[in-house]
């Protein structure tokens, strides 16, 4: 019995922490390269959301609208980073790092307030696509099948990432800007369209994991500001800029949470947060991280 | 040479006038305002005097208020003990908390103070018991009030007003001192932190040290004002400490200009009435206060103050050169 | 400091806002509810029933010849905020009365700014038994929402009725969700004395993340559960609970306070509703024999609303100003300290029955309807079967 328990608190640690990985990826990204902590982008998560119910609403009686809609609401966020980067972002990369934040803040005030203005205040949901609907057992515990498929996307998301950075001349390039960046522009690299095409990788990420979580969690305003601490949390102890460290921070995160709502329930939010204290203390570019330059 | 005119004094002659105006609305205002610039000025002895961009200054706000709110309620304490313990609290924390971050450098510096914040506010946040949990700690009690209308020409005001005519005075006391602080040798070493930390360690000057030592000063004085703005609210929340709470301040501060010691209370100032009006008219606060963020980023760097500046500077073509008094 | 920083203050200065003059004739309402956050879903309805009360008085000339003014405002469910907004009510807008909050951590609160600037405060749902105990009572602060002691208390006597050792609780981490728990279990343990509290779970109100507390309760396997968590919480728990077998697993014997069968929940959560459970609403809307006055207000709801079932929420601000009304018209009055005097040992008339708030704790008695939600060909949601109204009288002190 205690062992089935443990079990299903592992599991659903799993889930929150492969939700929370799919966010914190892009954040990851764009600090690696950017060097910027993007407040905006828990806003880009809220707006995946949105943009995936209405596309759902849209395409109503259809029953497997999920799929183009998360699609869609993906893009579109991806369309949006580009617009941000390319006609505002850009202009401040050689102001002082507060500036950027400020501006990123900024974004989060401005947009979070239009998703107000067209979905309303009203707590919004989606329906899981009905393919996924149910849940199998594993060891005796309920898994909705919908989490174990987040699982096993964003699993394939980490390495398929991983095969990129890796592998292909694209990741090789990002790679050494996360390293050196004027040397990178030195060696003729276009560095202004590389940090726009890492900005649009993050929003893009950042508008399916919004999609991929509607049908769990309910869409309602102010969710962006709860994400971004989470996925902070999740990118300091894991280390700001490294990808497998985001993968580990958040199986940390949600481990930590998932049994200390157990352990010690009254402080179970306390302790995620004393966590990134801790690791910022000893070893603050995180566990997989390097020191910044 | 210009001859010294008292600012101070004049800034807190005027203020005191606005209880013979006779409205609770204005009042009350005021007194908001007041007790938002001196969190602001304490933060911008971080942000503007010393370079340190902390997320998590709210949390010393609100622990001060707590402290003084809860000995005031529950431990009938008297209100000057009770804002010194405020102060105290604010800068114990500030003390525990600036010992690990000033270790730390930029972002790193940063993420960490934001991580302490939000453990204090988490804690406040799940302390049901003493802290009130997600309801806060509500009924806080005016302080004794009741001698001020003994004052020749303060009698008859209501005790909002005898709050404010108090809350003016402390706050315009601990704004002195604060500039006292800035315009010190020690002030002077911040700025020479700010400027290249590097080079101020080549020259033998600790620079955790001092570094600590504005934390925990700013901290004291955060707690300070929270504790006021606690009774003043009448109710202490677990709201008060958290992440957007400190980022208004620093927009607060940067909106008015950091480059100058009254910065921060122009910009507290503006936030505070143009709050008022706005909300007046729409819901849509954040997104208007977002544009004006932009606008400030992209267009007035320097704040109010850097832009008024700026023009005068355009207008008579003399040199502006750092803002003091 | 140099002259352009004093500029730069008076400019900020300058656009100092006055507070909005009063129109002779208006009563001015103040009626500050959750119209954001999770509470929402409930907030609107109630703004709404207020809404048609105030449209209603004024269609019928108005109190003493004086129109009513709404002015809603939006606590976004939250103490801070609904302090903040209220205040500006009172000192910016000049309101004479206030009705509101939502919640039973914002309320309190308010409760202290409206006793510091003698402004008549009613509170239509905060339940905390804490806003009218005898600390807290103060000439300034009434009812008509049901209390979490009436509330609690009942849902024992239903439980106590089931043939369960094992109970567990879910219930929000604040002021209502630990009173109403509290009630409870002191009862229900006196009612059945063999029955054990094996777990109890306290989500932050709010929370978004519902599955590790649903794993840690099933874990201790209960056979019955008492949930208090509302409006968006539900929601939240039902749609991630239910593909967890948390339902099943107790075969509904779930009690849910909180007004989960109101029809605003039953139609939100449509076929992912937990149908078995027994749930509690001020108003349960589908009543088959409800009385004259019920079917009357319920049609004039509807074309208020343009919704073609209404609300079951709509009642509590309706009620709300009813009570306010009759206070007034009772003093003859619209001077606050007259019409607080009034309030004391009123009853006014509702559409479920005639409701006295009590000169004890200047609280209605305010029951709700409790019963099993099921399925029917008749709605396109599930409804309340064999709505009764529960007597709260045995439940207050």
């Amino acid at each position: 019995m205690a062992a089935q328990f443990l079990f299903s608190q592992f599991l659903s640690g799993l889930t929150t922490a492969i939700f929370l990985f799919l966010v914190a990826s892009g954040l990851s990204l764009v600090f690696g390269v950017l060097r910027v902590l993007n407040f905006a982008h828990g806003t880009f998560y809220m707006l995946g959301a949105y943009i995936a119910w209405q596309a759902v609403t849209w395409l109503a009686p259809a029953k497997e609208a999920f799929w183009p809609a998360a699609l869609l609401a993906a893009l579109a966020i991806a369309a949006l980073g580009l617009v941000v980067e390319r006609f505002l972002f850009r202009y401040l990369y050689d102001k002082e790092e507060l500036y950027q934040l400020l501006f990123t803040y900024a974004l989060v005030l401005i947009l979070g307030d239009a998703a107000k203005m067209l979905w309303g205040t009203a707590q919004l949901s989606v329906a899981r696509p009905p393919v996924l609907d149910g849940a199998i057992t594993v060891f005796g515990t309920l898994l909705p099948t919908y989490n174990l498929f987040v699982m096993i996307l964003g699993s394939v998301i980490a390495v398929g990432f991983w095969v990129i950075l890796q592998r292909t001349s694209a990741g090789r390039m990002i790679r050494a800007a996360a390293m050196d960046r004027e040397m990178l522009g030195a060696l003729g690299t276009n560095v202004g369209w590389l940090y726009t095409g890492v900005f649009v990788v993050s929003s893009f990420l950042a508008g399916l994991s919004g999609a991929l979580v509607s049908p769990i969690k309910a869409i309602v305003p102010g969710m962006d500001v709860e994400i971004i601490v989470e996925a902070f949390i999740v990118v300091v102890i894991g280390g700001l800029g490294s990808f497998w460290g985001t993968f580990l921070g958040a199986l940390i995160y949600g481990q930590v949470l998932s049994f200390g709502i157990l352990i010690f329930p009254r402080f179970s939010i306390f302790s995620v947060f004393a966590l990134m204290a801790v690791i910022l203390i000893v070893r603050p570019w995180g566990l997989l991280g390097r020191p910044l330059k | 040479m210009s001859k010294r005119i008292p600012w101070t004094l004049i800034i807190f002659l005027a203020a005191l006038t606005i209880p013979w105006l006779g409205s609770r609305y204005y009042t009350f205002l005021s007194t908001q305002i007041v007790i938002l610039s001196l969190f602001a000025v304490s933060y911008n002895l971080l942000l503007g005097s010393t370079g340190l961009v902390s997320f998590g200054h709210a949390a010393y706000f609100g622990l001060g208020s707590y402290a003084c709110g809860l000995l005031m309620k529950e431990l009938s304490i008297p209100f000057p003990i009770a804002l010194l313990a405020g102060g105290l609290m604010g800068a114990a924390f500030a003390a525990v908390a600036g010992y690990f971050c000033v270790r730390l450098t930029k972002i790193y510096f940063s993420m960490l103070t934001l991580a302490f914040a939000q453990i204090m506010w988490a804690i406040c946040f799940q302390w049901n018991e003493v802290t009130g949990g997600d309801q806060g700690v509500s009924g806080i009690p005016y302080p004794e009030l009741g001698w001020m209308s003994s004052i020749p020409g303060l009698d008859g005001f209501r005790i909002g007003d005898y709050f404010y005519i108090m809350t003016l005075a402390i706050c315009i006391v601990c704004i002195w001192i604060l500039q006292r602080i800035t315009n010190s040798p020690f002030g002077r070493l911040l700025t020479t932190i700010r400027e290249n930390p590097e080079r101020a360690s080549f020259i033998g000057v600790n620079v955790h040290a001092y570094e600590l030592a504005a934390f925990v000063i700013a901290g004291g004085f955060a707690g300070i004002s929270g504790a006021l703005f606690g009774i003043f609210n009448r109710g202490v929340f677990a709201d008060f400490m958290f992440w957007p709470k400190s980022a208004e301040v620093l927009i607060m501060t940067i909106l008015g200009g950091m480059n100058h010691f009254w910065g921060p209370v122009v910009g507290t100032i503006m936030m505070v009435v143009l709050n008022q009006q706005i909300t007046s008219y729409t819901e849509y606060w954040p997104m208007v206060l977002g544009i004006i963020l932009l606008v400030l980023l992209f267009v007035f760097p320097g704040g109010l103050v850097g832009a008024v500046d700026a023009g005068l500077k355009r207008v008579t073509g003399r040199a502006g050169g750092r803002g003091d008094a | 400091m140099r002259r352009r920083t004093f500029m730069a203050m008076a400019a900020a200065g300058a656009a100092l806002p006055l507070g909005r003059a009063k129109a002779a004739n208006e009563v001015r309402i103040g009626f500050p509810m959750a119209l954001s956050g999770p509470g929402a879903l409930y907030g609107t309805p109630i703004t709404r029933g207020a809404e048609m009360c105030v449209a209603e008085i004024n269609a019928a000339g108005g109190l003493n010849g004086r129109k009513l003014l709404l002015i809603p405002r939006d606590s976004k469910g939250n103490a801070d905020e609904s302090v903040r907004v209220s205040r500006e009510l009172i000192l910016k807008d000049n309101v004479d009365f206030l009705v509101g909050t939502f919640t039973s951590a914002e309320t309190p609160a308010v409760s202290t700014i409206a006793k510091e600037n003698k402004t008549l405060l009613i509170a239509p749902t905060a339940k905390t038994i804490q806003l009218t105990s005898p600390q807290n009572l103060h000439p300034y602060i009434y009812r008509v929402a049901s209390t979490t002691d009436i509330e609690g208390r009942t849902a024992a006597t239903i439980m106590a009725k089931w043939d369960v050792k094992r109970v567990a609780t879910i219930a929000p981490d604040y002021a209502y969700g630990r009173d109403i728990m509290e009630a409870f279990t002191v009862l229900l343990k006196k009612l059945k004395p063999g029955v054990e509290i094996v777990d109890q779970q306290w989500p932050k109100l709010g929370q978004a993340d519902f599955a590790p507390f649903i794993t840690a309760q099933m874990s201790k396997q209960p056979d019955a559960i008492f949930g208090a968590c509302f409006a968006g919480d539900f929601a939240s728990l039902v749609k991630q609970g239910k593909p967890l077998g948390y339902f099943e697993a107790i075969k509904n014997q779930y009690v849910g306070a909180g007004e989960t069968g109101s029809i605003e929940m039953t139609r939100s959560l449509g076929t992912d509703y937990p149908v078995g459970i027994v749930a509690n609403a001020y108003d349960p809307v589908i009543w088959p024999d409800a009385p004259e006055v019920h079917k009357k207000y319920h049609a004039a709801l509807r074309a208020y609303l343009k919704d073609e079932y209404g609300s079951s929420w709509a009642i509590q601000g309706y009620e709300g100003i009813l009570a306010l009304a009759a206070g007034i018209k009772r003093a003859n009055s619209f001077d606050t300290e007259k019409v607080c005097k009034a309030m004391l040992g009123l009853t006014f008339e509702t559409p479920i029955g005639p409701q006295t708030i009590r000169e004890k704790d200047h609280s209605a008695n305010r029951g709700q309807f409790w019963g099993k939600i099921v399925r029917t060909s008749a709605y396109p949601f599930p409804v309340m079967e064999s709505v009764s109204y529960t007597d709260p009288t045995p439940f207050m002190d």
